[in-house]
């Protein structure tokens, strides 16, 4: 967005961010050293998910367009995994970037069936694509097999094969390499012009953008993450299954995205790792987890509409507000157009 | 005489469907309030009449007492969380699929996972003959003939009684209704309930015909979700002629096409609603 012009202030601030990124990496890095074998795997899980949700909220948080369909996506990326990797020996690349093709052509036939839908007939016409799909997966049963899916894929492709922290550096390595390029991307001018679709379509189009061609970017970009953060999980699980692109599988990242700030860049992957974390925990106490998901949509949808993040945000700019006790800064905070300026640079508000 | 048979199946198919999407049409479609947990409701209504019917073998008693239940059920959550997110739709998606997802729990965990048949009232066993070779059970004929008599019912009730005329004028102006001393929170939590009615109504037909499990809830409000959409928003005769389609789509991309069943319903929807968003007879919206 519209960085301040650059003073000491902003470049400090750019400074700590990139410190705190850094030590958050070598963290992530040095997990399998302290992390038991099965946590291990949840947070190889949490990568995964946390990338489809980010790649999500392309659609969704930025472009404005609340897609419940995209399980489609993840589903099509485990489903390639899935079959190549099953019936032919392709090696790993070829298999990301087979994936990578046919989630940015799913993306692009989602873009071109919404190229003017809106709120409520967006979120039915991308379910019903996205059911339409699932249907392919759920009965072309010699290609999908079916109910029951693919089961027995094997990392034997995949560079340094065998150890489970082999892979969770792989699906890290990847993760933040997709999180970069779809930072890239949301900062370069076709990614201003998708959240100018969220912002307002008609001054979009009154500037002589080519409104239809941003909504099919943003899915076509959205839909190849999302199908790369399905090849992670069906290689993480060793299967792939309609379940990878159920309903409710496109319900939950919603979900993911709104918990975590789906104003936010990371607020999706934030909201998937504290939803698989509380999963793990509750596990632990009883076997009812979905009705406890039950219970955290609910609340969510009663309490956090603006996600985590923008909880927090809200939190500190009262708290600058009380501090500052000048009249006219409180005026300037209440409008938040000002805002930018002194939010972090991690963080990228929406103002409305 | 294939095709006949398939034909009325299909309809008896678009019949429950029609069942299913009637409360939908008024829930969603007229007070736009989108609730996802309406095919949560839809099971609620099949295991209670079935369960009632395994204890006290009375039809009539079962169906009643499990579409009251459901309806107040309904209106709790309407009324203590619904009720806090008018107008917002994505609050209001992620509320109702977690509703069903604790509904769903608590009926896997009280009457497992296995498919339940709800109760059919007596005289509908068995078959008839129509045109002298094809045979048809009645239940779904009856079925049929059920969806045309609830739809006529649902629409002279909103066009022609006063509470059909109030609930009009909340959804099209609700602060024009509130000003008019209409109580539009109490007309919402009416018709809410009345659409939860519906679902419980259709619960305990459509689990006759198809069989109820904790998971077919969620098969059946996509289906009927599409067929709101398809049929306009809000518009009774258009989910009626929707679900009449989708039902034909769905028998006969079955009999035809059997490995691209669900694909054959889901695919031409989308198309149609590329092409045509506000669906069959759906008003257009001024933006």
């Amino acid at each position: 967005m519209n960085l301040p012009s650059p003073g000491d202030h902003v470049k400090s601030r750019r400074l700590r961010s990139a410190v705190v990124l850094g030590v958050l990496l070598l963290v992530l890095l040095a997990l399998p050293f302290v992390l038991p074998s099965f946590y291990l795997f949840v947070a190889t899980r949490i990568l995964a998910l946390g990338l489809f949700a980010t790649a999500f909220n392309i659609v969704f948080g930025f472009g404005g367009m609340p897609s419940l369909g995209h399980a489609a996506f993840f589903g099509l990326g485990a489903y390639v995994v899935g079959i190549a990797s099953t019936r032919s020996d392709l090696p790993f690349v070829v298999i990301v970037v087979l994936t990578l093709v046919a989630g940015t052509a799913l993306g692009v036939v989602f873009g071109l069936f919404n190229l003017r839908a809106k709120g409520i007939y967006l979120l039915l016409l991308t379910l019903a694509l996205a059911q339409a799909a699932y249907g392919l997966a759920f009965q072309q049963v010699e290609l999908t097999g079916g109910d029951n899916g693919i089961s027995g894929i094997t990392r034997e492709g995949v560079p340094i094969p065998g150890s489970a922290s082999a892979f969770y550096w792989l699906a890290l390595a990847m993760v933040v390499v997709s999180l970069s390029l779809m930072w890239a991307f949301m900062r370069s001018p076709v990614g201003m012009a998708i959240t100018g679709l969220r912002e307002s379509e008609s001054r979009l189009a009154a500037t002589g953008y080519r409104v239809g061609s941003y909504r099919v970017y943003a899915f076509a970009v959205s839909g190849a993450f999302s199908a790369v953060a399905g090849l992670l999980d069906a290689y993480l699980l060793g299967s792939a299954s309609p379940s990878n692109m159920a309903f409710l599988l496109s319900a939950e990242v919603m979900v993911f995205a709104i918990l975590g700030g789906a104003a936010f860049f990371f607020g999706p992957f934030l909201g998937a790792a504290v939803i698989l974390s509380l999963e793990l925990y509750v596990s632990t106490l009883t076997s009812r987890w979905t009705f406890v998901l039950g219970i955290v949509y609910v609340l969510t949808a009663l309490f956090m509409s603006d996600g985590i993040l923008g909880r927090i945000a809200y939190l500190r700019r009262r708290a600058r507000r009380k501090t500052a006790e000048s009249p006219t800064r409180a005026a300037a905070g209440e409008t938040d157009v000002a805002v930018p300026a002194d939010t972090d640079d991690l963080v990228e508000e929406r103002h409305t | 005489m294939v095709w006949l048979s398939n034909v009325l199946n299909g309809l008896a198919f678009g019949s429950l469907l029609f069942l299913v999407a009637s409360g939908l049409t008024i829930t969603f479609g007229l007070m736009r309030t989108i609730n996802l947990a309406h095919g949560a409701f839809y099971l609620v209504g099949g295991y209670l009449a079935f369960d009632l019917y395994v204890r006290t073998g009375s039809y009539w008693l079962s169906l009643v007492v499990a579409v009251v239940v459901t309806a107040v059920i309904g209106m709790l959550v309407e009324r203590l969380l619904l009720h806090r997110l008018l107008n917002q739709e994505l609050p209001q998606i992620i509320l109702t699929v977690g509703v069903s997802l604790m509904i769903g729990d608590l009926l896997l965990t009280q009457y497992g996972g296995s498919p339940i048949s709800p109760p059919t009232p007596a005289g509908l066993e068995g078959s008839m003959q129509l045109f002298g070779s094809v045979i048809f059970p009645k239940f779904r004929a009856f079925l049929i003939v059920l969806a045309l008599v609830l739809a006529a019912l649902i629409m002279a009730f909103l066009r022609f009684s006063s509470i059909g005329a109030k609930v009009r004028s909340a959804v099209d102006d609700q602060e024009i209704a509130r000003t008019i001393g209409i109580r539009v929170p109490l007309i919402f939590l009416l018709v809410f309930g009345a659409g939860t009615a519906l679902a419980a109504f259709a619960g305990v037909w459509g689990g006759a015909l198809t069989s109820l499990s904790p998971d077919t809830g969620l098969d059946v409000l996509l289906l009927a979700l599409v067929v709101v959409v398809v049929g306009g928003l809000g518009s009774v005769p258009g989910a009626l002629i929707a679900a009449f389609a989708v039902g034909l789509l769905d028998q006969f991309g079955k009999v035809l096409f059997p490995e691209w069943s669900l694909f054959t319903i889901y695919a031409p929807v989308a198309l149609f609603l590329a092409f045509r968003p506000n669906g069959l007879l759906g008003k257009v919206e001024s933006r």
